[in-house]
This record gives C-alpha cells, structure tokens and sequence, in this order.
C-alpha cells in the first residue's frame, strides 16, 4: 500500500495502543482507594497487554508489524490488608482490604508511557519532514 | 529513447538508495511502535542490499541495479536488553532515526540534481 508518510501505520497503532495504557493507568490511580466495586469488592490493579501484530500482506510483501492492545488483565496479587477499625468495610479484626494499586509503580509506568508515546511523535515528524523533501523532488 | 535518460547508473542507483531509506524508515517505525512487546526482535533492511547495490554500482549496469529490491530482515545482530526477549533500544533506535532523515534529504538532493541537470543541458536555461 502507497503511504504518502513512511510507517504511519506502526505509529498510529502504537500512539493509540500507548493512549490505551495510559487511560488504564489513570483508572488505577482513580480506583487506588476503591475497596468497594461493581462485584462488591475491593478494585483490582488492571495491566496492559500489548502485541506485534502484522498488517495485511499487500502484494506478497512483508511489511513491518504493527503493534496492538492483545488484552486488559486484572492483577491477580491480594489487596493490601489495612487496620482501619472504623471503615465501613472493615472485617471483624478492623482490617480493611485496599485495592492492589502500588501508586509508585503506576507513576513510573504512567511516565514509561508517555515517553513511548513521545518516541512515537517524533517518528511523525521524522516521516512527515521525509514526505515534504520527496514532494520537493525536481524543484529547483 | 527517452528512457534512455533515466537510465543512467548513477540516476537508478540514487532511486534505489532512496527506496531503501524510506523502508528503512517503516522498519524503524515499526520498532520503536514495538518498543515494550514482550518478545519483539528489530527488524532492519537486509544487510544482502548493500553488498549487492555496490557491487552493482561496481559493475555499472543499470539494468542489474534496477532489478534489485531492498527488503526488512529480523536484526540478527541485536541482543535483548531485557527479560523479556525485546531487542529494540530506544536511544540507538532514535539515532537511527534521525540517521535515516538525514540519508533521506541526501538521497532526495541527489535525485533532485539529477533532474536539474537534465534539465539543463534539454533547456540551457537555468531555472
């Protein structure tokens, strides 16, 4: 397939596939304090899983994969038990189970996230700089 | 003929070099889109192109450089950096790509210079 821009293709799924991590992110850091959710219990840490997948072969020709959200999993470690006697969720020893999220290690993926995102940026403008010097070919 | 003009050593290796610089430029689109999937191995332009474009060039045939054809190979140099299995760095990966734009306004220059002096000696006009 003709792309007027270079790998447009791998970027945008890969701008896309970082965008998804980073909202999955941000719920777990909304949902750090949640010890009550939909199911009644305290919110699970959910994780991003990404995969290369390849693009349709045009012309029998190997082009480079691509790289899509396979799937969200839950993290399966137990809740981090608290003594807080007076939360209304407190069992019978005043212990309260805490969502799973580590909030130091959802700001370093958060920021691992979005320098992947800013590595991509810069793929745009590398192939949108080599697009702009082909369509000046002959111009003199 | 007419195509004969553009089928000068010189001109259809400069059109080759720039194929291959602008499928180096998915390649390494591709890497740094796969920058954290477990297992992914860089891809790079198939070393084979090189040896055989100069070797081409050597001969000066125009024909034989015309009919070579750049293609994405798995990296067999890189080495994973990580536990699991991805053998892309972003840092080399990022100078590779600014390697590329550079390789990339040289080859279209060249193509551009090309057709500027065919011009030239067609028109004797200088513009």
């Amino acid at each position: 397939m003709v792309q007027i821009l270079s790998g447009i293709q791998s970027t945008a799924a890969a701008l896309n596939a970082e965008r998804t991590r980073i909202d999955v992110i941000s719920e777990n850091i909304a949902n750090a304090n949640t010890t009550r959710g939909l199911d009644g219990k305290p919110y699970q840490r959910q994780i991003v899983v990404f995969e290369s997948a390849l693009q349709q072969a045009v012309n029998n020709q190997t082009e480079p994969p691509t790289l899509r959200v396979a799937r969200i999993e839950k993290d399966t470690r137990p809740p981090q038990m608290v003594y807080e006697p007076g939360h209304p969720d407190a069992d019978a020893h005043g212990m309260v189970a805490m969502p799973n999220v580590d909030i130091h290690e959802e700001m370093a993926d958060m920021i691992s996230a979005s320098r992947a995102f800013e590595a991509n940026l810069a793929v745009v403008k590398n192939a949108r700089a080599m697009a702009l010097q082909a369509l000046s070919i002959g111009k003199h | 003929m007419i195509s004969a003009l553009f089928n000068q050593p010189d001109y259809v290796a400069a059109k080759k070099s720039l194929d291959a610089v602008v499928l180096r430029q998915e390649a390494i689109a591709s890497n740094i889109a796969n920058l954290e999937t477990p297992g992914y191995k860089r891809i790079d332009l198939a070393p084979a192109f090189r040896t055989e474009l100069e070797r081409a060039c050597a001969g000066g045939n125009a024909q034989q450089i015309a009919s070579l054809k750049p293609a994405l190979a798995p990296d067999a140099a890189a080495v994973a950096q990580s536990r699991d299995g991805n053998t892309v760095n972003l840092e080399s990966e990022m100078m590779q790509l600014n390697q590329n734009a550079v390789a990339n306004t040289l080859e279209t220059q060249l193509v551009s210079t090309m057709l500027y002096r065919l011009k030239l000696a067609i028109t004797g006009k200088s513009s």
